[in-house]
């Protein structure tokens, strides 16, 4: 997936000189192709990311096509007042990259951990939000991000779980839920975004469920969100990300208005994490392994049955 | 611009014009702000009358140099030139923060002839700086001026954006700072010492010069004899100003960051207003 996104960056890079690289002294490796294609194109702006975004909407304004690039727990979170008052007040196309978001930085603790972006952009008025499950996923998404001539988060999370589809998208509708497994009606239906849709896959092989990839979180279609639930006997959410404002919450919205539905909201629940461990670990301790899934899942499955 | 002389109508901004349009404004819409707006008239006046091109009179003009109040607070001297620029009109004064009006009390972008959102400090900077980087990118001799305030170098990001610009060479942008030595809450030697802003700009790599930011012909030397230094570093040009200047009672009187006018100040600063200019 990471693969997916820095190859991206090139071709886009390549195909439009507008395309300018923009980093917060982030990316070492991801960028040496980039570098080597396009080293005008890329931009250094130092261990400043407020100067960074203010930067690339002076850019936006004379025809150039930012992607600003860093760690999620700083692009966006630390630069959400440049986000809404530089780029998104005036739709500048500004394309914003946060990479390691939830949590990949699990060695170093709440600074580099980011599980509060998706609430936080989703609230911008007019900032899209992009969050891809796998490779072919990124690359629509970066496709769909150098064209949409509007501003755009895309959230980078944990990059090594695996293609959830088997094939390039043969298209890339903004906000429509992808069914990556077909399962039985009469159970809960998930929907997943980025490295939670591994997850939702391996557990609705246990239980036979349906389970649909967001890859967009803002707009969501809520015609597939109202569809999925129509297909499902409740529904959950799944998201490396905190269950106030994220997946959940945009699915809750608008299913408590258009077809009301049990939903239940798995992701970080209001705490940073306490402990430093692997990746996993870190999962254990906010309960977000297929473990853990499993049983809300049976629990939820029981309650529905009774 | 070999063809600037033409592209401009021959406007006076005068400062006296402009403070009597930012009273009427201030007036009408019972605003605050009025002290910011002063401090920073003459700077304005100078750059709209000599220095800004703005070709056909277009301020979207793709080939247009920028004007970037980064000190939002100082909008209405900026609404004053561009009345005087036709770019909005006498209605827009005497509604000036009427219910559904466009012009905001901060520096908006989407009203045309102002490039940046500020008012939240320390944005316009850094928006100024990537517009310098672009056009530089683009081999235009475009300028780009950003107006701070003292106060509002408080922030950061200016000091970000002024490492990034010296670091790049951006020899088209101008920060000027309107040195006017007051922040919303008190002075700046109160609230954080700044010590000296012109040593300071210098240590980031800035070419500067420190004038009085109410001699219009300071200014005026000031800014030509910045961009004639023969350095590819950026320009700082510190305006030792008064906030609240051209009326006594407002003169060095933070009050006026926040009081509304009301029938007597409004007749008395307009008097005083009018009397120093049959004076002059």
């Amino acid at each position: 997936m990471r693969e997916a996104f820095s190859s991206s960056l090139v071709r886009l890079a390549l195909a439009d000189p507008a395309v300018l690289l923009l980093t917060g002294d982030h990316g070492y490796a991801l960028f040496d192709q980039f570098r080597q294609k396009c080293p005008n194109q890329y931009i250094n702006a130092g261990i400043a990311e407020q100067n960074m975004v203010g930067m690339a909407a002076g850019l936006a304004r004379l025809g150039f096509r930012p992607f600003v690039y860093g760690l999620a727990a700083f692009i966006p979170i630390r630069v959400v007042e440049q986000i809404k008052l530089d780029i998104a007040h005036d739709g500048l196309p500004v394309v914003l990259l946060g990479d390691g978001a939830g949590f990949v930085y699990s060695h170093l603790g709440t600074s580099h951990q980011s599980t509060e972006d998706i609430a936080c952009t989703r609230a911008i008025p007019g900032l899209e939000v992009l969050s891809p499950a796998d490779r072919f996923e990124m690359q629509a998404s970066m496709n769909y991000a150098a064209v949409a001539r509007r501003p755009v988060y895309l959230r980078m999370g944990k990059a090594d779980r695996g293609d959830v589809h088997s094939a390039p998208l043969a298209s890339f509708q903004p906000g429509a839920l992808l069914k990556v497994c077909d399962g039985r009606r009469d159970q809960p239906g998930l929907i997943a975004t980025g490295s939670m849709v591994s997850t939702a896959m391996t557990v609705a092989e246990v239980f036979d469920l349906n389970v649909w990839s967001a890859p967009m979180l803002k707009p969501l279609d809520a015609d597939h969100v109202c569809t999925a639930s129509l297909e499902s006997n409740g529904i959950v959410t799944l998201e490396e990300h905190s269950v106030m404002g994220g997946l959940g919450s945009a699915v809750s919205e608008i299913l408590s208005e258009k077809n009301p539905t049990k939903v239940i909201r798995i992701g970080v629940q209001d705490r940073f994490s306490l402990h430093c461990g692997s990746y996993d670990y870190l999962l254990e301790e906010h309960k977000l392994t297929i473990k853990h899934v499993l049983q809300s899942i049976a629990s939820l499955s029981e309650s529905l049955s009774a | 611009m070999s063809s600037q002389e033409n592209e401009r109508p021959k406007l006076a901004f005068s400062p006296h014009a402009l403070r009597r349009t930012v009273l009427e404004m201030a007036y009408a819409g019972s605003t605050v702000h009025i002290a910011c707006a002063f401090s920073i008239i003459e700077l304005l006046a100078v750059l709209y009358r000599g220095h800004l091109r703005y070709p056909d009179n277009q301020p979207d003009s793709d080939n247009r140099d920028y004007l970037v109040l980064s000190k939002g607070h100082g909008v209405m001297a900026q609404y004053a030139c561009m009345r005087e620029l036709g770019w909005i009109n006498d209605s827009h004064i005497t509604n000036y923060f009427k219910d559904g009006s466009e012009l905001k009390g901060l520096s908006d972008s989407r009203i045309r002839g102002l490039e940046v959102t500020s008012g939240s400090l320390g944005h316009g900077f850094s928006v100024g700086v990537g517009l310098a980087f672009g056009l530089m990118r683009k081999e235009t001799d475009q300028k780009v001026y950003v107006i701070v305030g003292d106060g509002e170098i408080n922030e950061g990001p200016v000091w970000e954006g002024a490492l990034f610009a010296s670091h790049h060479g951006l020899g088209n942008l101008m920060v000027i700072v309107d040195q006017n030595g007051f922040q919303a809450m008190g002075s700046t030697d109160e609230v954080i010492s700044l010590g000296d802003i012109a040593a300071k700009f210098d240590a980031f790599g800035f070419d500067v010069l420190s004038i009085d930011g109410h001699d219009e012909e300071a200014i005026d030397t000031g800014i030509r004899n910045l961009w004639q230094t023969p350095s590819s570093r950026p320009k700082a040009l510190i305006a030792k100003t008064v906030k609240g200047k051209g009326v006594s009672f407002m003169e060095a009187n933070n009050r006026w960051h926040y009081t509304r006018l009301n029938p007597d100040t409004y007749a008395q600063a307009t008097g005083e207003l009018d009397q120093a200019r049959h004076l002059s």
